[in-house]
C-alpha cells in the first residue's frame, strides 16, 4: 500500500496498491493498461482515457485531456513534517533567483504587507512582503546573492500577544 | 553580395526556426551555445556550433566583441539576431557591418531612428500617425513627474529603449507615481542598459493591434497584413492572431497604410513591427516600432504563405521585395500560443525543473517552433517561453478548434507550463468571439480557473502513478506485459 497525494489540490491522500493486473484506489479497482513506455489507457464509466506519466525521484508527472499535474508519493511517516517549521513567519522563494534590493532592514518592526525585499528570476521582479506583524529578525541573502527555489528569504518573528515581554 | 554563412546570434526556437531557413536557401549556419544552455534542438541542426562564455550565461548574447568575434573566426559573413538580446540595438548592427559582414535587420541609423520609443514617437506625430498624449523625461529630468501628472491619470511609465513589457508600470493616482519612476528606471537599466523613461496616457483595455512591414533597401516598403496580441500578462503577449477579431476593414486598411506611411518616412529597411493600440471606441494610437523579426511572425506565414525570415535575408543581401504590395494575399485565420513555464493558476510564477516527457502536437494546419528538447533543464537562466504553438485554418472557429486539440495533445512534463490555461483561454465564450482587449485575463479571472477533478480523474491519475512508479509497498509486483492481457476493449 502506498499514498499519493495530487499537488495544488486540498483534497486528502489517497491509498493505492497493485491488485493482480488493475490498481486499487481507495477501495476502487481500477483497470490501467500500459500503451507505451510512458502512457497509459484508463478504464472509466464513460470511456477510456490517456494519461501520460513519467516518474521523477518520488514523483509521478501526469498529464490527463492535456492538463499536467504532479502526483507525489508520500511516506506516512514523514507526513507534516516541517508544517509547524514556518509558523507563518518565513517567506520562502518561489523560484530560483538573484536579491535586487532590500526594502527594510533586519531588525525593524514590519506589519503584514510591508513590503522587505526585491528578488528577480527570469527577468521579472517581484516584492517579497512580510506575511504577518511583527519584528524583522533577517534576511539571509544580501543584494546580488543567487537562491534557489524554496531558500528562506525572509524571517519574521511575530508580535508577542499583548505586547508581554519574551 | 549573397550571404554563404550566417552566425545566429541567438538560441532556442529562434535560432532553430532561422536556421531551418537558411540550410533551405542553401547557407550554411553557426548558432553559439553556453555550458548553462548546452542541448538546444538548434545545436542539433546547425551545421557548426560554438561556444560563448558569460556570467551570467545571459550576458553571452549580450557581447557585441564577442559574438562578432565568434561569427568571424567562424567565417561566417552574416549575423541575424533573431529577436531580444541584440536585435534592436543600433551599435551592433553597426559593429556588425564595420567587421565587414551583413546584419540581417536595419541598418544602425534605421534603428536609432525607430527603435528608440521617443525618437519614433515624435516620428509617427510629425508624419500624421495618431500618438498618445505623453511626457519625456529627458527634455526636463526636474519636472518629469509634474509633466506626468498633468498628462492625467492613468499613466504608463516606460523604458524608452525598452519592450517586451519590461521595465512598465500602470499609474493610477499620484501617490505611486514616486515608486514606479524608480521601479521603471532600475529595470530599464537592468536590462537595456539605458535608464531615461517615458510617461504616457494609459488608454484602458485597449486591442493590441500591429503590423508586420517589410522594406528594401530600394525605396519598397510593403505591409503583410496586422496581428492582434491582446491577450497579455504583464504586458507580455501570450496568444496572438491574425486576422484581428471585429476590426472592420476599414479601420484595418487605416492601421496598416499609417504603418506603411511610417515605415517609408523612416526609410525602413527589413521586417518591423509598428505596434499600436486600439481604444474601445476604434481610435489607433502608434505605440512603438519593433526594428526586427517578431516572436508572433509565424502567424502572418501561415495565412500569407511566406517565410518572413527568407525576405529578411534577401533584403539584407541587397534583393527587391519579393512580392508587390498587391501581390500579398491572405488566406484564413491564423493563432499562436506561447508556451510557457510558469504556473498560470498561481499568479504566472515562472517554473523551473527539467523536461522528461516531451510529445509535439501535430496534425493539418499544425505548428510548433520548439525550443527544448526532452531532457533539458529548465534553469531561470533565460526567457521562460519554451515554444511557440501556432496554427491554421480556413477560418477562425477552425483554428481556434484546431488549437485547442493541439494544446491538449502537447506534452512537458516535469516542469509546470501554460498549455493548460492556454486552452481554457481558447475555450473561453469571450475569446470565442473575438472580445479580446489587453483586459481580458484581469477581467475573467476567475472563469480562466481550472475546474476540479473529478474523484473519478484523481483516482484515474493516482492508479496510473502507483502502476507507473516501482512501488516497493505493493503487494503482488506485476510485469507490464501480464497486465496487458488481461485488457477488454
Amino acid at each position: 500500500m502506498a499514498t499519493f497525494s495530487i499537488h495544488g489540490s486540498d483534497e486528502p491522500v489517497h491509498q493505492a496498491r497493485k491488485h493482480s493486473a488493475d490498481i486499487l484506489v481507495d477501495d476502487k479497482l481500477i483497470s490501467v493498461l500500459p500503451i507505451s513506455l510512458q502512457s497509459f489507457s484508463v478504464k472509466q464509466s464513460q470511456h477510456p482515457i490517456k494519461i501520460y506519466a513519467v516518474v521523477h525521484g518520488d514523483s509521478v508527472y501526469v498529464q490527463l485531456h492535456g492538463r499536467a499535474t504532479r502526483i507525489d508519493r508520500v511516506d506516512p511517516t514523514r507526513a507534516n513534517a516541517g508544517a509547524n517549521l514556518n509558523g507563518g513567519g518565513i517567506s520562502l522563494a518561489p523560484m530560483p533567483g538573484v536579491v535586487v534590493s532590500w526594502l527594510a532592514l533586519p531588525g525593524s518592526l514590519v506589519k503584514t504587507g510591508t513590503p522587505l525585499l526585491v528578488i528577480e528570476s527570469m527577468k521579472l521582479q517581484m516584492t517579497i512582503e512580510a506575511t504577518l506583524d511583527g519584528m524583522l529578525e533577517e534576511l539571509p541573502f544580501a543584494e546580488g546573492q543567487t537562491f534557489q527555489r524554496g531558500a528562506s528569504l525572509a524571517r519574521v518573528c511575530p508580535d508577542s500577544p499583548n505586547g508581554a515581554a519574551v | 553580395m549573397s550571404i554563404r554563412k550566417l552566425f545566429i546570434a541567438n538560441r532556442a526556437e529562434i535560432a532553430l526556426r532561422i536556421v531551418r531557413t537558411a540550410q533551405r536557401m542553401g547557407i550554411t549556419t553557426v548558432v553559439p551555445w553556453h555550458a548553462r544552455d548546452r542541448f538546444g534542438p538548434a545545436l542539433q541542426v546547425a551545421n557548426e556550433t560554438v561556444e560563448l562564455m558569460g556570467d551570467p550565461p545571459v550576458s553571452a548574447w549580450l557581447n557585441p566583441e564577442a559574438l562578432i568575434k565568434a561569427a568571424l573566426d567562424a567565417g561566417c559573413d552574416a549575423i541575424h539576431p533573431g529577436y531580444g538580446f541584440l536585435s534592436e540595438n543600433a551599435e551592433f548592427s553597426r559593429a556588425v557591418t564595420n567587421a565587414g559582414m551583413i546584419f540581417v535587420g536595419p541598418p544602425a541609423d534605421v534603428i536609432e531612428r525607430m527603435g528608440d520609443k521617443i525618437t519614433a514617437r515624435n516620428f509617427a506625430a510629425q508624419h500624421g500617425v495618431p500618438v498618445t498624449p505623453s511626457a519625456e523625461e529627458e527634455s526636463d529630468p526636474t519636472t518629469f513627474a509634474e509633466r506626468a501628472v498633468s498628462i492625467g491619470f492613468p499613466l504608463l511609465i516606460k523604458g524608452t529603449a525598452g519592450g517586451g513589457g519590461k521595465g512598465m508600470h500602470i499609474v493610477r493616482e499620484a501617490s505611486n507615481l514616486a515608486q514606479a519612476i524608480a521601479s521603471s528606471r532600475a529595470e530599464s537599466q537592468r536590462y537595456f542598459g539605458d535608464g531615461r523613461l517615458l510617461a504616457e496616457r494609459f488608454v484602458e483595455k485597449p486591442r493590441h493591434i500591429e503590423v508586420q512591414v517589410f522594406g528594401d533597401i530600394h525605396g519598397h516598403v510593403i505591409h503583410l497584413g496586422e496581428r492582434e496580441c491582446s491577450i497579455q500578462r504583464r504586458f507580455q503577449k501570450l496568444i496572438e492572431e491574425t486576422p484581428a477579431p471585429m476590426l472592420s476593414a476599414d479601420l484595418r486598411e487605416r492601421i496598416c497604410q499609417a504603418a506603411v506611411t511610417l515605415a517609408s518616412a523612416a526609410g525602413y529597411v527589413n521586417a518591423g513591427t509598428v505596434e499600436c493600440i486600439v481604444s474601445q471606441t476604434g481610435e489607433f494610437y502608434f505605440l512603438e516600432m519593433n526594428t526586427r523579426l517578431q516572436v508572433e511572425h509565424p502567424v502572418t506565414e501561415m495565412v500569407t504563405g511566406l517565410d518572413l525570415v527568407e525576405w529578411q535575408i534577401r533584403v539584407a543581401q541587397g534583393d527587391v521585395l519579393p512580392l508587390l504590395q498587391e501581390q500579398v494575399q491572405w488566406q484564413g485565420s491564423a493563432i499562436e500560443c506561447r508556451i510557457l513555464a510558469e504556473d498560470a493558476d498561481a499568479g504566472f510564477v515562472p517554473d523551473t525543473g527539467k523536461v522528461l516527457l516531451l510529445q509535439e502536437p501535430q496534425g493539418p494546419g499544425v505548428r510548433f517552433d520548439n525550443g527544448v528538447m526532452q531532457g533539458a533543464s529548465i534553469g531561470a537562466d533565460f526567457d521562460s517561453m519554451l515554444a511557440k504553438l501556432i496554427v491554421h485554418g480556413a477560418n477562425r472557429d477552425l483554428a481556434i478548434s484546431r488549437m485547442r486539440q493541439a494544446l491538449q495533445e502537447t506534452v512537458m512534463l516535469g516542469v509546470t507550463v501554460n498549455s493548460h490555461f492556454l486552452g481554457r483561454v481558447l475555450a473561453h465564450p469571450e475569446f470565442q468571439v473575438g472580445k479580446t482587449d489587453t483586459d481580458f485575463l484581469e477581467r475573467n479571472k476567475e472563469s480562466l480557473k481550472p475546474i476540479p477533478l473529478t474523484d473519478e480523474d484523481r483516482r484515474a491519475l493516482v492508479a496510473v502513478a502507483c502502476a507507473a512508479s516501482r512501488d516497493p509497498y505493493s503487494t503482488t509486483v506485476q510485469d507490464p506485459h501480464l497486465s496487458m492481457g488481461a485488457w477488454r476493449n
